[in-house]
C-alpha cells in the first residue's frame, strides 16, 4: 500500500506542478477574460441606456407634459420639463370622465378574451396537430384564412348581429366575437408540431384522456407560446377602439380607448389635459406589465420548446 | 354526440378554474388574471374617492328610475365631450332632478359628430336606438332625407311655442321649407383672432377685414411685429364654406340645396371656389399663411403659442385659447375675413342641433320636446354659453345675468355676437347630403394645391368633379 | 359504451375545434361573404344593397388614381413599418441576450411600448411633431412641419407604429433567443469568429423559427393599422397617409359608399392572402434544426 503510494508519489507532483502551472496560466486568462467582459458589460449597459432612452423618450415627454400648466406647453421655447409642475391636467381629467371605471372595464374585457383565446386556441390546435380527421387541412386553412379579413369589412353586419340579439351595451358584445383567433391557433400549433407524436400516444395509453392531456402536458409545456400570445391578445384587446365605440352606449360601458376619445373634444382643445388622460390610463397597464413582466419572461424563457 | 359536446364544455369550466387557481399551468394567464382583479379593486376605490360626481350622478340616475316606474324615459345621443359634455352633463342632470314633467333623460355620449351619425344609421337599421340625437349642422340634408326624424315644427307648432325668440340667423340655416327640422342647440361662427401686441409692434391700428388685407399686413406683421407668421390658416372645410358666405354664393344648386336636393354644386360656374383657391394660394406662396395642417383646430397651436399673429376659429374656442395663451399677449377678435375686398355677404353658423327621431310614442316625443324646450330656455343657454363658448340660440339669453358676466370678462365674445346680427338668413349656407365627404374633399384638394403647387383652376375643376360623382352617386340610390 | 367511444373518435377531433370555429362562422365567415356580396352592389345610406352593378366597384376603384396610390402607400407604410419595428426589437433582445446589471430595467424598456394603445400614443407623438410646439423640431433646431408635409407624414406614422410594435418584437426575439444553445457561441468564440459574424451566421439562423411567425404577425398588424392614422393625419396630407383600411373606413362611415368600402377590403383581403401564401411557401425552406 505505502509502497504504491511512494511510487505514485513522484509522477502525482509531477502533474501538480502542471496543474498549478495551468491553473496560473488559467488566472492570467480569467483577469483578462473578467478585465474584457468588464468592458464588454461596460459597452453593454451603455449601449443599453442609450437604446432605452430612445424607446422611452415619447413615454417620458408625455410625463412631462402632463404635469405642465397649458401655457408652458403652449411656447415656441425649449420645454423638455415643467418649470412649474403642476397636478391640475390629473384632477382636470379625473373630474372629467371615470376613467377608473373605463380602466376596470378595459381590464375584465381584455383579461376575459385573453383567457378565452387560450383555451379556444389551446383546444383547436391541439385537434389540428395531434388528432385526424376528415376535412383537416380544408378547416386548417380556412382558420387560417380568418386572419387576412380586415375588421373593418365585418363590423357592420356585426352590428347588427348582435344588434338583433339584444347584446348591446353589455359586457358579452365586447368580449365573445373575440373569443378565438387564428394567430394564436397558428402560433400554438406550430409550437405542438415540435412535440413528438409519441408524446401524445404514451399519454393515450396511460389512459389519460384529450382534456387533462391538453391542460396537464400541453398547456404547461407551452408556456412560451402561452406567454407571447397573452401579451399580444391582451394589448390588442386593450387597444380596440371601433367595436367598443359602436356597441357601447353608457359611460359605465366604456372602455379606456372611448374614454380618452371623450377628453378629445371637437371644439375646444386642451393638450395638456388630455395627455394627463392619457399618461393615466397608460399607467395601469404598464405598471401590470411591470409586475407580471417577471412571470412573463420567465415563461417565455424556461420554455421547455425552442421558440 | 351531445354528451361530448357537455363534457367538453364542462371541461372548459373546469380548465377555465384550473387556469385560475393553480399556478404553475399557464402562469401568465394567472398572472393576467390576478393583475386584473387588483387592478380591479384598484380602480374602484379610485372611482368611489376621485369620480365622486359621476358615481353619485349615476346613483342618483338609478334611484330616479327607481323610484318612479311612471316616468317617461328618453334616451338622448350627444356628441360633447370634454369640457362640453360637462356642461351639458350638468344641465340633464338639473333637468332631471327638477322637472315636473315626469321625464327621465338618459343622456350618452357616442364620440365625435361623425361617429354619432354613422351610429345612428346602424341604429336604425337596428331597429333601436335614441329618441333625440344631436346631429352636426352639415348633417342636416341627411337627417331631413332619412325619413326617421319628426321635424321639431310640428313639436313647436303642437305646443303653440313662440320661436321668435330664437336667434334669427342660427333658426334660419335649420329652417328649411319653411319648417324648423331641429332645434339648434350648440352654434357657433368663425372669427378672426389676433394677437393685439404684435398688430401693436407693428403700428398697425385696423386690423384687415379681408384675405387681401391680411396678405398686405403680412411684412410689417412678421418684421416690426415679430411675428413667425401672419396668420396660422387650418385647412378646414368649414372655412372654405364660410368663405362662399361672405361672398354671397351658392355652394350648391337648388337655392344652395335648400329648395330642393341638390344635383351638382356651384362654386366652380360662379367662380367663389376660384376666389377662395387663388386667395388661398397667394398668401401661402408669400409666406403670409403657411400650411398649419388640416381641421378646425390646427392653426390655433401657432396662435396661442404666440408664433402667428393672426388665426381662424370657431367662436367655441375662445374660452380655451384665452386660457392657453393665459395673458402671455392681449388676445383681440374681429369678423371672419372677406375674400375680395368688395364682398357683401355673411356668415353661417357651424355646430350642431337637435332632433326628435320618430319613434311612434307620443309619450316619448312629448317629453323629448319638453327637454328640448328646457335645453333652449334662456337660463339654461345662458349657462350653456358662459361654459362652453356656443351661442345663446336663445336671445333672451343675452338678458341672463351669469351671461352679462360673462360678456364682461370676454369681451372678445361681442365680436362674435356681432358678426351674426350683421350676417342675414339669405347667407345661411348651403345643404346638401353628402356634406361630410365634401367637406373632406375641399381639404384635400386645398392640400394638394398647396403641396404639389397645383393650378388653383384645374384644383377646383377636379374637386368639383368629385363633390358631383359623390352627389349623383348618392342621388341615384337614394331617391 | 363502445358506441359511444367510436362517436367520440368520430367527432371528438371536431368538438375541440367548435368553439373557435363557431365564433369565426358568426363574427367572420359570415359578414365576410356578406361583404363579397355588397361589393357587387351600391349601396343607399342605411348600407343596403340597392343597386346591382357586378365589378364596377372594382373597376372604378383599380383604375381610380385615389385608390392605386392608397395601394402603394399601404405597401411603403407596411414595408417600414415592419423593417423598423423588427430592427428596434432585435437590437433590444441582443442587448438583453446576456445577463448584466439593470437587464430588468431594460428588457421592460424595450418591451413598454406594447403596452401603449395607439390612439394614445398618436395623441403623444401629434404633440412631439407638432412644429410650433413639439419637442423635435425644437431638439433637432429644424422647422419641419411633420404630419403635414407629404414628404415626412407617412414616414412619421410609420415610426410611430413601428415603435408600438417593437415591444411585442422585442419579446418575441427575446424568446427566440433564450431557444438559442450557448454551446455554439462558445465553440465560435473558442474558433475566434468576431461577434459580428456570430451575429450573422449564429443568431439570425437561430432565430428563423420565430422570425417567421414575427414577419407574419408584424405584416398582417401593419396592413390594420388605423387609430394612429385616424388621429395623427386622418389620412392627409392629401392622400399621403391614406391607408387601404383608413380609407375603407372614410368610403363606409363617411362617405355612404359601404359597396366601394366592401369592394376595398375585398381587394385588401386578396393582397394579404397572396402575401400569406408566399410567406408560408417560403416558410417551408425554413430550417427547423
Amino acid at each position: 500500500m505505502e509502497m504504491e503510494a511512494m511510487q505514485s508519489a513522484r509522477p502525482d507532483a509531477e502533474k501538480e506542478a502542471l496543474r498549478e502551472r495551468q491553473r496560473e496560466e488559467g488566472r492570467r486568462i480569467n483577469a483578462r477574460a473578467r478585465r474584457r467582459k468588464k468592458i464588454f458589460t461596460g459597452i453593454r449597459v451603455a449601449l443599453n441606456v442609450v437604446m432605452a432612452l430612445f424607446i422611452l423618450m415619447p413615454l417620458l415627454y408625455a410625463v412631462s407634459i402632463a404635469f405642465m400648466p397649458s401655457g408652458e406647453l403652449f411656447t415656441t421655447s425649449f420645454n423638455l420639463v415643467p418649470r412649474n409642475p403642476t397636478l391640475e391636467n390629473f384632477q382636470a381629467a379625473i373630474s372629467k370622465v371615470p376613467l377608473g371605471r373605463f380602466v376596470l372595464n378595459s381590464f375584465l374585457v381584455a383579461g376575459l378574451i385573453t383567457l378565452g383565446q387560450i383555451i379556444s386556441c389551446s383546444l383547436a390546435a391541439f385537434s389540428f396537430s395531434f388528432l385526424d380527421f376528415r376535412g383537416k387541412n380544408a378547416l386548417f386553412m380556412l382558420v387560417m384564412a380568418t386572419m387576412m379579413v380586415p375588421g373593418e369589412a365585418t363590423i357592420i353586419s356585426n352590428y347588427l348581429t348582435v344588434g338583433s340579439w339584444g347584446w348591446l351595451n353589455t359586457y358579452r358584445v365586447l368580449i365573445v366575437p373575440y373569443l378565438t383567433s387564428a394567430m394564436g391557433i397558428f402560433l400554438f400549433r406550430q409550437f405542438y408540431k415540435s412535440f413528438p407524436i409519441s408524446l401524445y400516444e404514451a399519454a393515450k395509453i396511460d389512459g389519460c384522456p384529450n382534456l387533462r392531456f391538453i391542460f396537464t402536458i400541453l398547456i404547461p409545456l407551452t408556456k412560451t407560446a402561452i406567454g407571447a400570445m397573452a401579451v399580444y391578445t391582451f394589448i390588442n384587446a386593450w387597444n380596440m377602439y371601433m367595436w367598443p365605440l359602436l356597441v357601447t352606449g353608457d359611460e359605465s360601458m366604456r372602455t379606456v380607448q372611448i374614454g380618452i376619445s371623450m377628453l378629445n373634444s371637437v371644439d375646444s382643445q386642451s393638450m395638456t389635459m388630455m395627455i394627463a388622460g392619457v399618461v393615466l390610463i397608460i399607467l395601469p397597464s404598464i405598471s401590470i406589465f411591470i409586475v407580471g413582466q417577471k412571470q412573463l419572461i420567465r415563461g417565455m424563457f424556461s420554455g421547455a420548446v425552442k421558440g | 354526440m351531445k354528451r361530448k359536446f357537455l363534457m367538453t364544455t364542462a371541461g372548459l369550466l373546469a380548465a377555465a378554474m384550473a387556469l385560475g387557481a393553480c399556478g404553475s399551468a399557464g402562469s401568465t394567464a394567472t398572472t393576467a388574471q390576478s393583475a386584473a382583479s387588483a387592478a380591479a379593486t384598484e380602480a374602484a376605490a379610485d372611482t368611489a374617492s376621485s369620480a365622486d360626481s359621476a358615481s353619485s350622478a349615476d346613483s342618483s340616475a338609478t334611484e330616479v328610475a327607481a323610484d318612479t316606474q311612471d316616468k317617461v324615459t328618453i334616451t338622448f345621443w350627444h356628441s360633447m365631450g370634454g369640457v362640453n359634455g360637462e356642461a351639458l352633463t350638468h344641465l340633464v342632470d338639473q333637468y332631471n332632478s327638477e322637472n315636473t314633467d315626469g321625464v327621465y333623460v338618459d343622456a350618452q355620449y357616442q364620440g365625435e359628430y361623425d361617429d354619432t351619425l354613422n351610429k345612428l344609421k346602424s341604429a336604425q337599421i337596428g331597429n333601436m336606438g335614441a329618441d333625440l340625437v344631436q346631429i352636426y349642422e352639415i348633417g342636416t340634408r341627411f337627417m331631413i332625407d332619412s325619413g326617421w326624424v319628426v321635424p321639431m315644427q310640428d313639436l313647436i307648432d303642437r305646443d303653440g311655442y313662440d320661436i321668435s325668440q330664437l336667434e334669427p340667423n342660427i333658426a334660419a340655416y335649420y329652417t328649411v321649407d319653411n319648417k324648423l327640422y331641429s332645434m339648434p342647440f350648440n352654434s357657433s361662427t368663425p372669427i378672426l383672432y389676433y394677437n393685439k401686441d404684435m398688430f401693436d409692434a407693428a403700428g398697425i391700428t385696423d386690423v384687415p377685414d379681408s384675405l387681401p388685407g391680411i396678405d398686405a399686413a403680412a411684412a410689417d406683421l412678421t418684421g416690426k411685429g415679430g411675428a413667425g407668421e401672419a396668420i396660422s390658416m387650418g385647412i378646414y372645410g368649414w372655412f372654405f364654406e364660410q368663405f362662399l358666405c361672405k361672398q354671397g354664393l351658392n355652394y350648391v344648386d337648388n337655392g344652395n340645396g335648400r329648395e330642393g336636393a341638390c344635383t351638382k354644386v356651384e362654386f366652380d360656374t360662379n367662380g367663389g371656389g376660384l376666389n377662395i383657391f387663388k386667395q388661398w394660394k397667394t398668401m401661402y406662396d408669400d409666406g403670409t399663411a403657411p400650411n398649419v395642417g388640416k381641421g378646425g383646430d390646427s392653426g390655433l397651436v401657432d396662435f396661442t403659442a404666440g408664433k402667428s399673429a393672426m388665426t381662424l376659429g370657431s367662436t367655441a374656442s375662445l374660452k380655451q385659447i384665452l386660457e392657453e395663451v393665459d395673458g402671455k399677449f392681449e388676445v383681440g377678435t374681429a369678423y371672419f375675413p372677406k375674400v375680395t375686398d368688395s364682398d357683401e355677404g355673411g356668415v353661417s353658423i357651424g355646430g350642431a342641433s337637435l332632433w326628435a327621431l320618430n319613434n311612434g310614442d307620443e309619450a316619448k316625443q312629448d317629453a323629448v320636446w319638453k327637454f328640448v324646450k328646457f335645453l333652449v330656455s334662456p337660463e339654461s343657454q345662458a349657462y350653456w354659453a358662459t361654459q362652453t363658448g356656443y351661442f345663446p340660440v336663445t336671445t333672451a339669453a343675452h338678458d341672463e345675468d351669469v351671461f352679462k358676466q360673462n360678456i364682461e370678462q370676454y369681451p372678445q365674445f361681442q365680436t362674435a355676437i356681432d358678426q351674426l346680427h350683421d350676417s342675414a338668413p339669405q347667407y345661411a349656407g348651403a345643404l346638401m347630403s353628402v356634406f361630410s365627404e365634401a367637406r373632406q374633399d375641399v381639404e384635400s384638394s386645398i392640400e394638394d394645391m398647396l403641396n404639389n403647387n397645383e393650378d388653383p383652376q384645374e384644383a377646383v375643376d377636379k374637386l368639383a368633379k368629385e363633390i358631383n360623382k359623390a352627389i349623383s352617386d348618392y342621388n341615384v340610390v337614394n331617391s | 359504451m363502445n358506441k359511444k367511444k367510436g362517436l367520440a373518435v368520430k367527432f371528438g377531433p371536431y368538438g375541440y375545434i367548435l368553439p373557435s370555429l363557431s365564433v369565426f362562422a358568426i363574427f367572420l365567415f359570415y359578414p365576410f361573404f356578406k361583404t363579397i356580396y355588397l361589393s357587387l352592389f351600391m349601396t343607399n345610406k342605411m348600407g343596403q344593397a340597392k343597386l346591382f352593378v357586378g365589378l364596377q366597384n372594382y373597376i372604378d376603384l383599380l383604375t381610380s388614381e385615389e385608390f392605386q396610390n392608397s395601394i402603394l402607400v399601404t405597401v411603403i407604410f407596411v414595408a417600414i413599418v415592419v423593417v423598423l419595428g423588427m430592427f428596434l426589437g432585435l437590437v433590444g433582445a441582443v442587448l438583453c441576450n446576456k445577463s448584466f446589471p439593470g437587464i430588468r430595467i431594460f428588457s421592460t424598456a424595450y418591451a413598454l411600448p406594447m403596452a401603449i394603445a395607439s390612439s394614445s400614443a398618436a395623441m403623444i407623438f401629434k404633440i412631439i411633431l407638432d412644429p410650433t410646439i413639439g419637442i423635435l423640431d425644437k431638439l433637432l433646431h429644424l422647422n419641419i412641419n411633420w404630419i403635414n408635409d407629404p414628404k415626412y407624414a407617412l414616414v412619421c406614422v410609420a415610426v410611430l407604429t413601428a415603435w408600438l410594435n417593437s415591444g411585442i418584437n422585442f419579446l418575441y426575439f427575446s424568446a427566440g433567443l433564450a431557444g438559442i444553445d450557448e454551446v455554439i457561441y462558445e465553440r465560435a468564440r473558442v474558433d475566434g469568429v468576431s461577434p459580428i459574424r456570430q451575429f450573422f451566421s449564429l443568431t439570425l439562423p437561430g432565430l428563423s423559427p420565430i422570425m417567421f411567425y414575427t414577419i407574419v404577425v408584424n405584416i398582417i398588424q401593419a396592413f390594420q393599422s388605423f387609430g394612429q392614422v385616424k388621429i395623427l393625419t386622418q389620412g392627409g396630407p392629401g392622400d399621403a397617409t391614406n391607408l387601404i383600411v383608413y380609407s375603407i373606413y372614410r368610403d363606409a362611415f363617411f362617405n355612404f359608399r359601404f359597396g366601394t368600402a366592401a369592394a376595398e377590403s375585398v381587394i385588401l383581403f386578396l393582397i394579404i392572402l397572396v402575401l400569406t401564401l408566399l410567406m408560408f411557401r417560403s416558410e417551408k425552406n425554413v430550417n427547423y434544426g
